[in-house]
């Protein structure tokens, strides 16, 4: 008996109880984790490719993507389950579909064969079968060995180089064109004017006789430029691949629409890790394709950081501007009670309601204005008065405000009051204490707020649908053109961008795996923000820590 | 209780005060809340440049009678006096008192050092900074004379960089007093500076109070009657709320006029 109530008195079963929460806690948190991980980071081995013979005659050739057990029932109502197998397949231009389910009972042989390619291409996603010949030019080339090999990558890399200079000749014939481009619009904006002033008419006759001007100076260059540019062009038109699909058909390929060509049957691992390589940077470093299923994530990346950077600017001072009135300033009583209140409810309000605040105020309201007042020559096309990367960022730091707020009274209260004191008996005014004792000493509860700032504002999506974020961003919000930082842009973020490619993708089981990538990336860019403020804030509780003795 | 009030005033002007009077204080009561008093009609002349120690047992209203000299007790909400406290003879609760001046002038040392962090010698120069010094040979001098007055350059003047939390504990409550010092002030106020410091860092802040008593006026509240005894000139024994005593520190610990006080001081209780 004594004993019995002597565990009690201990409360283990209580000590295993609350170690429960945690255990479940952490395992969900690792599941998931886990999940996110291997799903996406599988994203971007080069899988083998296998060739399929059904019964039937037919066969494929793809990526084995999965494996399901299907109930069905038979035409006598009897139940019956069979073994599935899912295949990539690819090559969407012949067959429309990029997957394909198969039964283990149709399926006659499976084999790797090791020339079989794998072609990721610029469009229409991958495609796999084997080479037949190389056309370069007028010549063709049929594949015969390893040494074709080296042929189809030195033509491939010929042809991406081409590709490369076309963009760039493109870039450069532009660039000759904007002074005729910007000249041309101001004729244009006169010519359309009714009832002309005669200094009007005279403006547009010297506009036009500059016109002749420029076209004249800049013809020669513009027709050497476009010469050249039709050259590449055909060359490239001209480099191309004979295929042949696992059930011999035919396919021309032209090699400058060609992303990477591999056979991963005949790859080590040390080969096909390069290749994950390879892909992995093409995902973190370059543009998304084909309606965001293929191709990299790095506007979103960008945009996400920079919406972040700019949320961070605005919240942060606001948060401690505020925090610092109702903590040294205000009077204390019901109303500054009220306040706070108010304050830590406005975390608590959900966030599609912020957004359509934005919308209203920021957007419509402030940007309107804007636009009437500055930007009133492009009218009605709205600069400011629609959604942008500025409008976005500002409704996140309204979002968490409160937060900020919270954290930052929780680090000036955390100040000691002999810190305080001392100050003001050496005369300094509540100001200076404030400045040089408070807010130094507060820093590392500021940075906690921050910190939990940058965590939900990450994250949040649904706001940022309808004051700024879009499918595609043509351009980021910040490049080398003037003024450098384009805060009326509309910009991509990883967390629409995982909204976008899973559940708005012409493509879905495709684009499955680039959801869970996408995710993980989200997931390692809070992180990384999150342990950069961790380390200055720790560096501050190091410096500020209060003396004991 | 003894009724003392309408003899204390009489007590300290029969006391055989030399010096000039520097702070003085007329009918003062305190409230921390409404009608209820935690000093109950103070009357007392503090001396100029010698030390004045206030004992009494805890909750007698010292140290809220000293944090009256600089206004510390301004900060606690819904607190407030009547009556009037002189410093120089001129009321510092007028409206016209700009509090910064005042605790420019009189400085205060707390119970429990309270550096700022930051180095030594940023510690020193807050005062002189947020009172608009901006030179940096003129603070340098400032923090030499400050640290040498309290009997700390010695020990810290290879490493004024250094975060002042590594300091030790008394050489932390010295620091507090350079930090006071730097502001020049004419009176510092001690709460209890040594209660929380070891025999030898108390004995050194004695000798530090004993430098300093030649050029400043320094108050101090102190538990410890024998620490009154060795280091004031004059004592002023208080019970809940009321000066009780104030003389010269010998008539006080040798010739009581109070029985009360004399009970305080033989120990018979307190």
């Amino acid at each position: 008996m004594k004993k019995m109530s002597y565990f009690k008195k201990k409360g283990d079963s209580y000590i295993i109880f609350t170690a429960t929460g945690l255990i479940l806690s952490l395992a969900m948190v690792v599941l998931i984790m886990t999940i996110i991980l291997v799903k996406g980071l599988g994203f971007f081995w080069p899988s083998d490719l296998v060739q399929v013979k059904l019964q039937d005659g037919k066969a494929y050739l793809g990526e084995q993507w999965a494996e399901s057990t299907k109930h069905e029932f038979d035409t006598d109502g009897n139940r019956i389950t069979h073994e599935e197998i899912q295949f990539k397949i690819g090559n969407r231009d012949l067959y429309g579909l990029d997957f394909i389910w198969l039964s283990r009972n149709e399926i006659e042989k499976m084999e790797k064969p090791k020339n079989a390619f794998s072609f990721e291409r610029l469009g229409y996603g991958n495609f796999y079968g084997f080479i037949k010949s190389l056309n370069i030019g007028d010549k063709q080339f049929n594949y015969l060995d390893e040494q074709s090999n080296n042929a189809v990558e030195a033509a491939h890399d010929k042809a991406v180089k081409n590709r490369h200079e076309i963009k760039e000749l493109e870039n450069d014939i532009n660039k000759l064109n904007t002074p005729l481009v910007n000249l041309q619009r101001e004729i244009s904006l006169l010519q359309l004017k009714e009832n002309k002033t005669p200094e009007e008419q005279n403006e547009l006759e010297k506009l036009q006789k500059e016109e002749q001007a420029v076209t004249d100076k800049i013809n020669p260059e513009y027709q050497k430029l476009s010469k050249k540019l039709e050259s590449i062009y055909l060359e490239n038109q001209n480099i191309f691949l004979n295929l042949l699909t696992a059930d011999n058909r035919e396919k021309k390929l032209l090699l400058a629409d060609v992303v990477r060509i591999y056979r991963p049957n005949d790859f080590n691992v040390l080969e096909k890790s390069w290749i994950y390589v390879k892909k992995f940077y093409e995902f973190v470093a370059d543009e998304p394709r084909e309606s965001n299923t293929e191709g990299g994530v790095f506007p979103a990346i960008f945009g996400t950081v920079m919406m972040v950077l700019l949320m961070s600017i605005a919240v942060v001072p606001f948060g401690i501007l505020a925090a610092i009135y109702l903590n040294e300033y205000a009077k204390q009583g019901a109303i500054i009670r009220m306040i706070r209140l108010s304050v830590n409810n406005l975390a608590g309000v959900p966030s599609i309601v912020y957004g359509i605040f934005g919308l209203g105020f920021f957007v419509y309201a402030l940007g309107g204005t804007i636009d009437q007042l500055f930007f009133s020559s492009t009218l009605p096309e709205p600069t400011f008065g629609t959604g942008g990367i500025l409008w976005a960022s500002l409704t996140l730091a309204l979002l968490t405000l409160p937060v900020v707020i919270v954290a930052t009274e929780e680090g000036i209260l955390a100040v000691p009051r002999a810190n305080k004191e001392g100050a003001l008996a050496l005369g300094s005014t509540r100001w200076q204490m404030v400045r040089k004792i408070v807010l130094p000493n507060a820093m590392p509860g500021i940075l906690t707020g921050l910190i939990l700032a940058i965590s939900r504002g990450a994250g949040e999506v649904a706001p940022l649908m309808i004051t700024g974020v879009v499918k595609l961003a043509p351009s980021l919000p910040l490049d080398a053109s003037f003024p450098f930082l384009h805060l009326d842009r509309k910009f991509m973020h990883l967390g629409f961008h995982i909204y976008d490619v899973g559940f708005q993708s012409p493509n879905v089981e495709a684009a499955k795996p680039m959801v869970y990538t996408t995710a993980l990336l989200l997931i390692v860019i809070v992180v990384l923000l999150n342990i950069l403020a961790i380390y200055i804030r720790n560096r501050l509780r190091k410096k500020y820590k209060t003396s004991v003795f | 209780m003894v009724n003392m009030k309408t003899t204390l005033r009489d007590n300290n002007l029969d006391t055989k005060v030399s010096a000039k009077t520097i702070i003085e204080t007329i009918d003062l009561d305190f409230y921390y809340v409404p009608e209820e008093k935690a000093l109950k009609t103070v009357n007392l002349r503090i001396p100029e440049k010698k030390v004045t120690a206030f004992i009494g047992p805890s909750g007698c209203g010292k140290s809220t009678l000293l944090r009256c000299f600089n206004r510390m007790n301004d900060l606690i909400i819904g607190s407030y006096i009547e009556g009037s406290v002189l410093i120089e003879g001129r009321n510092i609760y007028d409206k016209q008192v700009r509090l910064e001046e005042l605790r420019n002038k009189v400085g205060m040392v707390f119970q429990k050092s309270n550096p700022f962090p930051m180095s030594i010698w940023e510690n020193v120069a807050f005062g002189p900074k947020v009172n608009g010094v901006s030179s940096k040979s003129e603070l340098d001098d400032i923090v030499e004379s400050a640290l040498k007055q309290a009997d700390l350059w010695r020990e810290v003047n290879d490493r004024m960089d250094q975060s002042a939390l590594d300091l030790s504990g008394g050489q932390q409550q010295r620091l507090c007093i350079a930090r006071t010092l730097a502001n020049k002030p004419s009176i510092i106020l001690m709460d209890e500076p040594a209660s929380a410091l070891d025999p030898i860092s108390t004995g050194k802040i004695e000798e530090t109070i004993e430098e300093l008593k030649k050029e400043y006026t320094i108050v101090i509240v102190t538990h410890n009657m024998q620490q009154a005894a060795r280091v004031s000139d004059y004592t002023a024994f208080m019970m809940v709320g009321e000066m009780v005593e104030f003389d010269q520190t010998n008539t006080i610990f040798t010739n009581p006029k109070k029985k009360l006080t004399e009970e305080y001081i033989t120990g018979r209780f307190g």
